[in-house]
């Protein structure tokens, strides 16, 4: 089982490290993918783009989400399970569909366009509404928002509601409770919320494809796919491919790290109220 | 002891609606500064949701709390002089010991150079100074508990409120327990309003009990007063273990009930009985303690008792053994009367056997019955 797994990077990884030859693949090992990935300015600011992206998707979903469920965990009393449901189900919604979704929403003849020209708010179609980052930073924040949302709510849904108790008869407002209680039990919850919403949409390839136009908002999923589909630069891609890998792994490490430390058999004495007793 | 003088809490009319179950029905009650009072009572009798309201963790439907003569059924939680004591601790996991024993402090600013040592005492005063660096999650039950009652006192509330905080523990480290907490409040001189379903707690550790069924007070009382002088068959049954026989009331002064006899009611006398008494006629009940009941090897003659016998009449009535338990410093043995109701004595192991089947006189003082209605 773990050999079918891990067989498939294993190759990646020998892979990126073979020749491509007047476009064959010969099997000498070299290291000139790699040079050529960090050589070249277009593979490192892809990355970069990309991380960007991602970023910008986990801050919004963590906004959004958070709050949500804060409210879900806390105070909502009935139809919780209902409430919450409300917002898992559209993960059994093709991921495809989705996407597309948001393409007729915001496309030139979209909803969105068709509804403010009829409110009379533009004349022309807007063409900026589509093929934009904004367009792939909307729609992946749709997608992922549900990731961060789950595990936050599970860990705020399982804080005792005598913890809140306690700290509000020690003297502590909703407030001062909600910073010094709430938001450090949640922490666990958060990271691994935020690890979601950041390595899911940094790896995304249909957003990008589909709503973020021909090559303005290119990430690196897509161009993985260009470097095997279109150039077959197998080996490059492969590269780029065990890049991301490694970046992604020292992502989920660091998150593991994180969360272990906030969760509640870290080492009391880093206790958070170290670093958040002045408020 | 200090003083009882003054009501440092008060309840008036206090009442809680859940939708429409009534879970607290209008009870009132003064709390004397200093006094050790519990809240006695079985589960969803109101003991937990009193306890809620005054820390104002609940808002009441009706009615009023005052603590130190200041209204604080609008104040939240975090603006009322008391403390809390969870019956699950509800210690901060993320915390060290001394950061949840010192965060009532830091939540109140006192300065940081004070909190220092206040933590530091109050961690001695329940002798877990070593333990300050642990984080919850690495002590025991009892540690727990320990840290949870720090978390409170350190504070030097006015009122500490406890809600079943030795439920958790195992039985002979909640007898220790027991005997610490009561120490405290004695040194420390806090006022303490306790709840806990468990009657023995409730008799050890009290100046006052509380008894509280279906949302009302049932009965308030020292301890002894309560054991000894239920006012109703539901006090007399939780309070203790004891005897309830049928009786019928022939006269009030002096107080005679009669008890079915195979040849006619027997006339048994009982304590001296107060104004609020049962009229001449009506069916109450006879409540009598099993270690306030004689055993006698030998049968007596039918009737009732023989006058002048200790510090009132002695009641004597004939029995038949029919079971014999042992039970290390006692024995207890249960013996039907002609009636079929069966009687439980405690005798020590020391008395003259009786053995099951033996026709025995069971006697008992007069002032020891104790007639409760229903």
């Amino acid at each position: 089982m773990a050999v079918l797994l891990l067989l498939p990077y294993a190759l990646l990884l020998i892979q990126s490290f073979w020749r491509l030859r007047n476009g064959t693949l010969t099997h000498e090992l070299t290291l000139d993918n790699y040079r050529r990935l960090f050589g070249t300015r277009l593979y490192p600011a892809t990355i970069l783009y990309s991380a960007g992206v991602a970023l910008r998707v986990t801050v919004i979903s963590l906004v959004l989400a958070f709050p949500l469920a804060y409210v879900l965990a806390f105070k909502v009393r009935r139809h919780k399970t209902l409430l919450y449901m409300a917002v898992i189900i559209p993960l059994w919604v093709s991921y495809l569909v989705r996407a597309y979704a948001w393409k007729i929403i915001l496309g030139q003849q979209g909803i969105l366009n068709g509804m403010l020209m009829s409110m009379g708010i533009i004349r022309a179609p807007l063409t900026v509404l589509l093929y934009s980052t904004a367009a792939v930073v909307l729609a992946l924040t749709h997608i992922y928002t549900p990731f961060t949302l789950m595990p936050i709510y599970a860990v705020l849904d399982a804080i005792p509601a005598s913890l809140k108790e306690a700290s509000q008869d020690l003297y502590a407002s909703r407030w001062r409770t909600f910073i010094h209680v709430i938001l450090p039990l949640s922490l666990p919850g958060v990271v691994a919320g935020c690890t979601f919403a950041f390595v899911l949409s940094m790896g995304d390839f249909l957003a990008p494809q589909l709503l973020g136009g021909n090559d303005s908002a290119l990430m690196v999923s897509n161009l993985v796919w260009s470097l095997f589909g279109v150039a077959y630069n197998w080996p490059l891609g492969a590269a780029v491919s065990v890049v991301m890998l490694g970046l992604t792994l020292i992502l989920l490490w660091v998150a593991g790290k994180v969360e272990a430390r906030g969760s509640y058999g870290g080492d009391a004495r880093a206790s958070v109220v170290d670093y958040a007793a002045p408020i | 002891m200090t003083a009882i003088v003054t009501a440092i809490v008060e309840l008036h009319g206090l009442t809680k609606r859940f939708g429409t179950f009534t879970a607290l029905d209008g009870i009132s009650l003064a709390v004397a500064t200093g006094e050790f009072l519990t809240v006695l009572g079985a589960s969803g009798s109101g003991k937990t949701t009193t306890l809620r309201l005054i820390a104002g963790f609940d808002l009441a439907t009706e009615g009023r709390i005052l603590i130190d003569g200041v209204d604080v059924v609008a104040l939240p939680p975090f603006k009322r002089p008391v403390n809390t004591v969870f019956q699950q601790y509800a210690l901060f996991p993320h915390m060290s010991v001394r950061d949840n024993v010192g965060y009532g402090l830091r939540m109140q600013r006192v300065p940081s150079r004070e909190i220092g040592p206040r933590v530091a005492e109050a961690l001695d005063m329940v002798q877990l100074g070593p333990f300050a660096h642990r984080a919850p999650r690495q002590l025991s039950g009892g540690q727990q508990q320990r840290v949870a009652l720090a978390r409170a006192i350190v504070n030097r509330p006015r009122v500490l409120l406890l809600d079943e905080p030795l439920g958790a523990l195992d039985l002979k480290l909640r007898r220790a327990m027991q005997l610490e907490l009561k120490q405290l409040q004695t040194q420390l001189g806090i006022t303490f309003i306790y709840v806990t379903h468990d009657q023995e707690e409730a008799l050890t550790m009290s100046d006052r009990v509380a008894l509280m069924r279906q949302g009302r007070i049932e009965q308030l009382g020292p301890p002894r007063e309560l054991y000894d002088r239920p006012r109703s068959r539901y006090v007399a049954d939780f309070i203790g273990e004891t005897n309830l026989l049928p009786v019928t009331v022939t006269d009030r002064d002096p107080a005679v009930v009669t008890v079915a006899g195979p040849a006619g009611p027997i006339p048994v006398h009982v304590a001296p009985v107060g104004a609020d008494a049962p009229r001449a006629g009506a069916q109450v009940w006879l409540s009598v303690r099993p270690e306030s009941l004689t055993i006698e090897a030998s049968a007596a003659p039918w009737g009732a008792g023989s006058p002048g016998v200790g510090r009132g009449r002695l009641n004597r009535l004939p029995a038949t053994v029919r079971d014999i338990v042992y039970a290390g410093s006692v024995v207890k043995v249960h013996a039907a009367l002609a009636d079929g109701v069966t009687l439980v004595a405690l005798r020590a192991p020391a008395d003259p056997p009786v053995a099951t089947g033996d026709a025995v006189t069971i006697g008992w003082a007069a002032d020891r019955g104790v007639l409760v209605v229903d």
